[in-house]
């Protein structure tokens, strides 16, 4: 009994030190940027919180430049990088884009792209963390053509082996057409960190 | 081989008559269904005629359809489309399942499948919004007023102190100890 109970004590000394290695590691595996992961207490002649308002602020600031623009309507054309089928595509209303492989959409279904990485205009530009908030920016789409690239040679041959082989293959492509980008609801600056508990991804 | 490759055309992705942009319009306007009564080859498509070309027909009213049986002569699907393009395909022993998959690729293409080798998965008109990026973006009006060769920017962003750099700033250190030292000797005496 005594050596167990030497062994549990000796694990509880270690538990400390292991806690620690393994957020070490956690942090270097984590997304967030590294000054927020630093868990040094801040020098204090530094007013950290002033430093935080003036920035809000001014963020703000740019948020309502932006919300008057659009009201105004004066932002002229938007784009937009959107992620489809594990792409990533600059788009602006009138593009064409084109989708490899299998995907079900039908000709004259019409879409909204929803991973929207990045939206912006002349003077301005809305980055994602990876995404924008969903409903910010829509992106609206018509699949215009369904069909097959052409034909693919795939062709194999190994040198004095008597091997040789020859494929053909054709995969689907579909045409998008984009037809809107617009900007749903005005811009605020409070992060995104509430999500609406409807989405399921 | 695959040396076809060589004469085969190259294009970028384009839709005809800004397909899209206000609705979608059906390209294929005639599809002709042709088949033998009685050989075995165009079974499958008398099965497809028996059982589904109606249905095909009345949903898509904007699409005119031929069945046209003649005999001794293999199953045949032809497509025209709005630009003027002719699509011919043998459909020989066929099974349905295949007829109607290749008249549903027929009825959503936009022109006959020609063999174009697409050199971009993109097209758009407006290249640029917030106009194209120089390498002059966004940098330091003094990094453009630069006149080279200059030494300050040709230096390694990071020099580590030299040994001989890390001697003569603990010799001044030194001396200033020393500096002050004496000062102190020289109040001291000045108290006294």
């Amino acid at each position: 009994m005594s050596f167990l109970a030497q062994t549990v004590r000796q694990v509880l000394r270690q538990v400390p030190n292991r806690s620690s290695a393994l957020a070490g590691a956690m942090r270097s595996l984590s997304i967030s940027p590294a000054f927020k992961q630093q868990n040094k207490p801040a020098a204090e002649s530094v007013d950290i919180s002033a430093i935080a308002k003036d920035h809000q602020k001014e963020g703000l600031e740019i948020c309502e430049r932006i919300n008057r623009q659009v009201a105004k309507s004066e932002q002229g054309r938007l784009f937009a990088v959107v992620h489809l089928c594990g792409k990533q595509f600059k788009v602006t209303p009138g593009d064409i884009v084109l989708v490899e492989g299998y995907w079900p959409p039908t000709t004259g279904d019409e879409i909204s792209l929803d991973k929207v990485l990045l939206a912006g205009a002349r003077d301005f530009t809305l980055v994602g963390r990876p995404i924008l908030e969903p409903g910010l920016v829509v992106v609206k789409a018509t699949v215009v053509e369904k069909t097959l690239s052409h034909t693919k040679t795939h062709f194999r041959k190994k040198r004095r082996k008597q091997y040789m082989r020859i494929n053909f293959q054709r995969s689907p492509h579909t045409m998008i057409r984009i037809n809107s980008i617009e900007l749903a609801r005005p811009v605020d600056g409070k992060s995104e960190a509430q999500e609406s508990p409807k989405r399921l991804f | 081989m695959s040396n076809s490759h060589l004469f085969l055309k190259s294009g970028f992705p384009r839709a005809p008559l800004q397909n899209g942009v206000g609705r979608y319009v059906c390209q294929l306007q005639r599809i002709t269904l042709k088949f033998c009564k009685n050989n075995g080859s165009s079974r499958g498509m008398r099965d497809f005629i028996e059982n589904h070309l109606v249905d095909f027909a009345k949903e898509n009213p904007g699409i005119v359809v031929y069945v046209k049986p003649r005999r001794h002569r293999t199953p045949v699907l032809v497509g025209e489309y709005l630009n003027g393009e002719r699509e011919w395909m043998s459909c020989r022993n066929n099974t349905q399942e295949e007829i109607s998959k290749w008249v549903d690729l027929l009825k959503t293409q936009n022109g006959s499948s020609s063999s174009l080798r697409l050199r971009k998965m993109w097209h758009t008109d407006v290249p640029s919004i917030q106009g194209p990026w120089t390498p002059f973006l966004l940098r330091s009006p003094e990094s453009q007023g630069q006149v080279y060769p200059s030494e300050e920017a040709s230096k390694p962003l990071e020099t580590p102190q030299t040994a001989t750099e890390k001697l003569i700033e603990l010799f001044r250190q030194q001396q200033l100890e020393a500096g002050e030292e004496a000062h102190e000797v020289l109040n001291k005496k000045r108290a006294e």
